[in-house]
C-alpha cells in the first residue's frame, strides 16, 4: 500500500472525501498540484495546470475574478487547438516549454511546484527581459495592424490572457464596464461620470 | 399550345432587376412604387432583415474564440479575410472564395457578398455627394472621358435618395462636398473638436467635420420601422433596429408592401438573352443555384444591380452574332477602366491632456476631411485629383496592456482606468481611369457551377501613388499642426480592391465609341438595359460611392418608366 492508498482509504474511514487538489497537497507536502477547472484538449494536463496557473499571475484574483475564475485556461486551449495553425502551435509549446525548463534550472521546481513568490519572480524575469527588448510599436489605437508572430512567448501568452479575459463576462462587466445598447454616442463626457474603462 | 409561349407567360414580368445590394434594392423599390410588376434575381441566400441576424445581439464571450475565425475556417475566406475584418459575428455574409474563384493577373482583393442585401449589410455607410469638381475632372485634365451628366442632373436624386434612408451629417457649406438632407450629426469628442479647430486655424480653407452616415439619429416620419442608432457599432452583424441602411432593412420591404415583388434568392443570372430580330433585350438566363435548372425569365426592363464586376461578368458573358465581344460593348469599354479608393494610408499620433474625459458609446463613425487637394487655389503638381481623410480620436483600451510593463493585481488595476487618447486619420483617394486596368471573362477556370469566371488585370500607377505618399504627409502635417504627439505616418500598402469601392467598367458617356451607358445608365446599344450599380462610374471621385449609386439608380428607374410609357422600351 502506498501513501495515496494509505489516505484514500484514512478519507473513506472518517466518512469524508479528500478533495483531488487537497489531496494531492497533502501528497506532495507543502506542493499543491493546482485543480485544472476545465478539461484541456489541446493541451496534456501538465501544460494545462501550468497555463492556468501563469495565467492567473498575470490577472489574478482580487476583489473581482481572476483569469481562472473568468475561464482564460479554457480559452487559451480553444484559441490554440482552433485558431493557431500548426507552426504557432508549436512555437508557443517550444516557449512554454522552456519557461518551464528554465524554472526548474532556476529554483529546481517545475513552475507549477514553485513557491508563489518564486512563479512571480519566475514570471517577471521572463516579461521585463521581454518588454526590454520590445520596440514601442505598443498597442495602436485606432487602426491597429497587430502582425506580430515574433513576439516572445510570455508576451504572446499575456496577449491571450489579456485578451481571453476582456472577452470574457467576468472581466468585461466585473473588471470594465459593458454597455450593450449605450444609446446616442456622447463625445466628451467627465471621467468622473463614466467611472471605469468600457470593454468595448 | 407551345411549351415556350406558356413558359414565357408564366416568367414574364414588367421589370427584372439584378442583384439586391445597395442598389439592386433601390432599383426594387422604385420600379415596384411605380407599379411595375417586378422580379428581383438574387445569387445567394434569402436573408432577411432581423430574423437572419443570427449574431446580431451576441456579447463578447457568446461568440467562440473572442470572435476570431478558427484556422480551419479562415481556409474559406483567403480574399475576404485580407480585411482584417471576417470574424465569427460576420462571416456569413461574406462569401466563401472557395466557392467564388477568379484569377488575379495582378493582386486584386475582391471583397463579396452573396445573399439578400449583399454588401449593403456590411457597407461602411459613410455617405457622400459628389460635385462638378468631379463630374468635370475628366473632361477638364483629359483623364478618362466626360461624365455625360453634372451635379444639377443628379442632385435632386440625391435629395430623395438621403430623405428616404437616413443620412446623419453637418451642413459645412462647401460647393465641392455639397450638403445634404441630414439627420442630426452625431457628436466628435474632445480630442477631435482640438483636431478640428485647429486645423481650421492653421489651414485656410481646411475642414473638419463629423463623418456623414446613413445612420437614423432622429425617427424617420416615413419609415417607422427603423429605429434610431444606440451606438452599439455592432452593424456588420445586422442591426436589430434598423438603424443604419441596408436593402434588407429599407428598399426590399418598401418593394415587397407594394405587393409587384418577387424576390426569388438562388438565381445566378448569367447572361442576358438578346432578340437578334427586335433588336433588344428580352430577358436573362438564370441557373438556380440550388436545382441546377435553367431557367429564362423576361421583360421589357433590365436592371443590372449585381455589383461593378458581377453586372460586368453578366454583360461579357451575353454573346450574340450582334455583340460577340459582350452585350453592348461596341466600344470595347466593357470591363476596363476599372477604379477603386485607395487608403489605409495616413498618420496617427498620440493626444497629451483630457485625463479627466471620456466618451459614452461605440459611435459607429469618426471625422471627415473633405478634399482639399487640388481644389481651388491649392494646386499640386505631381499627381491630379485629390483625397478625403476618415479617422478619429480615442483612449486607448485593454489590450495596450500587451505592452504595458506590469502585470499582476497592478496591470489588472491600471486597465481599469482607459488608456491615453490616440489619433488617426487615413486617406481616401481618387483612382483615375486607365483602359488596361481591366477584367476579362475566362472560359478556363469555371466556377462550382460550371460558368466562366473574370480575370482581373489591375494596379495603382503612378498618379496614386505620388497622391498616397501625399496622403501620409499631409496627414502627418495636420496631427503636428493640432500639437499631437509622437506623429508617425504609416502605410498598410493595400492591394487595388480592398477599398471594396470597386467601379467603372460600364462606364457612362455621351459617346457611344467609347462608353457602354448613356446618361440615364442605358447600354447605347441596348436600351432597354439599365446598369446603375458602380460599373456605371465615369470617374471614381475620392467620395465613398454608395449614395451616387442610389441616386443614379432612382433616376434611372424614374427615366425607365417613363420611357415604357411614352413606350420607347417597348
Amino acid at each position: 500500500m502506498n501513501r495515496r492508498e494509505v489516505l484514500q482509504r484514512t478519507a473513506m474511514v472518517l466518512g469524508y472525501a479528500v478533495s483531488g487538489p487537497a489531496l494531492a497537497g497533502i501528497l506532495n507536502g507543502c506542493k499543491a498540484t493546482p485543480e485544472l477547472a476545465y478539461k484541456p484538449e489541446f493541451f496534456n494536463e501538465n501544460q494545462a495546470r501550468l497555463i492556468s496557473e501563469l495565467a492567473e499571475i498575470i490577472i489574478p484574483k482580487t476583489t473581482t475574478p481572476g483569469a481562472k475564475e473568468a475561464g482564460v485556461p479554457g480559452f487559451m486551449d480553444g484559441m490554440l487547438k482552433e485558431v493557431f495553425p500548426k507552426e504557432d502551435q508549436d512555437m508557443f509549446l517550444q516557449g512554454l516549454t522552456a519557461f518551464d525548463k528554465d524554472a526548474k534550472e532556476t529554483f529546481g521546481d517545475s513552475f507549477v511546484e514553485c513557491e508563489p513568490a518564486d512563479r512571480v519572480a519566475h514570471v517577471k524575469k521572463h516579461h521585463d527581459a521581454a518588454l526590454a527588448n520590445s520596440d514601442d510599436r505598443g498597442s495602436a489605437g485606432w487602426w491597429n495592424s497587430g502582425n506580430a508572430a515574433d513576439k516572445p512567448f510570455i508576451v504572446k501568452f499575456k496577449e491571450l490572457t489579456i485578451l481571453g479575459f476582456f472577452s470574457s463576462e467576468a472581466g468585461a462587466t466585473q473588471v470594465l464596464q459593458y454597455n450593450p445598447v449605450p444609446g446616442p454616442y456622447k463625445g466628451c463626457v467627465p471621467l468622473s461620470e463614466v467611472g471605469k474603462a468600457w470593454a468595448t | 399550345m407551345n411549351l415556350n409561349i406558356d413558359a414565357e407567360k408564366q416568367n414574364k414580368y414588367d421589370a427584372i432587376v439584378v442583384g439586391t445590394g445597395i442598389s439592386g434594392g433601390w432599383a426594387a423599390k422604385e420600379l415596384t412604387e411605380k407599379g411595375l410588376k417586378t422580379l428581383v434575381l438574387e445569387r445567394g441566400r434569402d436573408v432577411k432583415h432581423i430574423v437572419d441576424y443570427p449574431t446580431m445581439t451576441k456579447d463578447p464571450w457568446q461568440l467562440p474564440h473572442a470572435g476570431k475565425l478558427s484556422h480551419e475556417e479562415l481556409k474559406l475566406y483567403p480574399v475576404q479575410s485580407r480585411t482584417f475584418w471576417v470574424n465569427q459575428a460576420n462571416k456569413h455574409f461574406y462569401v466563401n472564395d472557395l466557392e467564388n474563384p477568379y484569377t488575379e493577373i495582378k493582386p486584386f482583393d475582391w471583397i463579396r457578398g452573396y445573399h439578400v442585401g449583399g454588401r449593403s449589410i456590411i457597407w461602411g455607410k459613410q455617405t457622400y455627394r459628389l460635385s462638378d469638381l468631379d463630374f468635370e475632372a475628366n473632361s477638364k485634365d483629359g483623364m478618362g472621358i466626360d461624365w455625360p451628366i453634372r451635379y444639377k442632373d443628379i442632385s435632386p436624386w440625391y435629395d430623395y435618395v438621403e430623405s428616404y434612408i437616413g443620412v446623419s451629417g453637418r451642413a459645412e457649406g462647401l460647393v465641392h462636398l455639397p450638403d445634404g438632407k441630414f439627420l442630426p450629426p452625431m457628436e466628435m469628442n474632445c480630442v477631435e473638436e482640438v483636431f478640428r479647430d485647429q486645423v481650421s486655424k492653421k489651414f485656410d480653407g481646411r475642414k473638419v467635420t463629423i463623418g456623414r452616415v446613413a445612420h437614423v439619429t432622429s425617427p424617420l416620419a416615413h419609415d417607422p420601422s427603423r429605429g434610431v442608432c444606440q451606438s452599439r457599432n455592432l452593424c456588420d452583424r445586422g442591426c436589430p433596429y434598423g438603424a443604419y441602411f441596408s436593402s434588407n432593412a429599407s428598399t426590399l420591404p418598401a418593394a415587397m408592401k407594394t405587393g409587384n415583388m418577387t424576390l426569388r434568392p438562388y438565381s445566378i443570372v448569367h447572361s442576358i438573352i438578346y432578340d437578334e430580330k427586335m433588336g433588344k433585350a428580352v430577358g436573362v438566363k438564370v441557373l438556380d443555384a440550388e436545382t441546377k435548372e435553367e431557367i429564362d425569365f423576361f421583360a421589357p426592363v433590365l436592371f443590372l444591380n449585381a455589383s461593378t464586376l458581377g453586372s460586368t461578368f453578366i454583360l461579357l458573358n451575353s454573346v450574340s452574332s450582334r455583340f460577340p465581344n459582350g452585350l453592348g460593348n461596341a466600344s470595347d469599354q466593357l470591363g476596363r477602366n476599372l477604379m477603386d479608393h485607395q487608403y489605409r494610408a495616413g498618420a496617427e499620433g498620440d493626444v497629451d491632456g483630457f485625463e479627466d474625459r471620456y466618451y459614452v458609446g461605440r459611435r459607429p463613425n469618426g471625422i471627415y476631411i473633405p478634399r482639399f487637394r487640388n481644389v481651388g487655389k491649392d494646386k499640386r503638381t505631381d499627381y491630379l485629383r485629390g483625397f478625403g481623410y476618415q479617422g478619429g480620436g480615442s483612449r486607448e483600451g485593454w489590450m495596450r496592456g500587451v505592452a504595458e510593463l506590469a502585470f499582476g493585481a497592478d496591470l489588472k488595476e491600471a486597465l481599469t482606468t482607459p488608456g491615453n487618447w490616440r489619433f488617426g486619420i487615413t486617406g481616401f483617394g481618387e483612382c483615375l481611369p486607365y483602359s488596361d486596368n481591366r477584367v476579362t471573362l475566362n472560359k478556363d477556370k469555371r466556377d462550382i457551377h460550371g460558368l466562366p469566371t473574370l480575370s482581373v488585370d489591375a494596379e495603382w500607377k503612378e498618379n496614386e501613388k505620388a497622391m498616397r505618399k501625399d496622403m501620409k504627409v499631409a496627414a502627418a502635417e495636420m496631427l503636428e499642426a493640432a500639437g499631437f504627439k509622437n506623429v508617425k505616418m504609416y502605410d498598410g500598402a493595400d492591394n487595388i480592391g480592398l477599398g471594396i469601392h470597386e467601379m467603372g467598367t460600364a462606364r457612362m458617356g455621351l459617346d457611344p465609341k467609347t462608353s457602354v451607358l448613356n446618361k440615364w445608365n442605358q447600354v447605347h446599344e441596348v436600351p432597354n438595359v439599365f446598369v446603375t450599380d458602380g460599373a456605371a462610374m465615369t470617374s471614381s471621385a475620392c467620395q465613398n460611392p454608395s449614395l451616387t449609386y442610389m441616386a443614379m439608380t432612382a433616376r434611372a428607374a424614374d427615366h425607365a418608366v417613363s420611357e415604357l410609357k411614352k413606350g420607347n422600351l417597348k
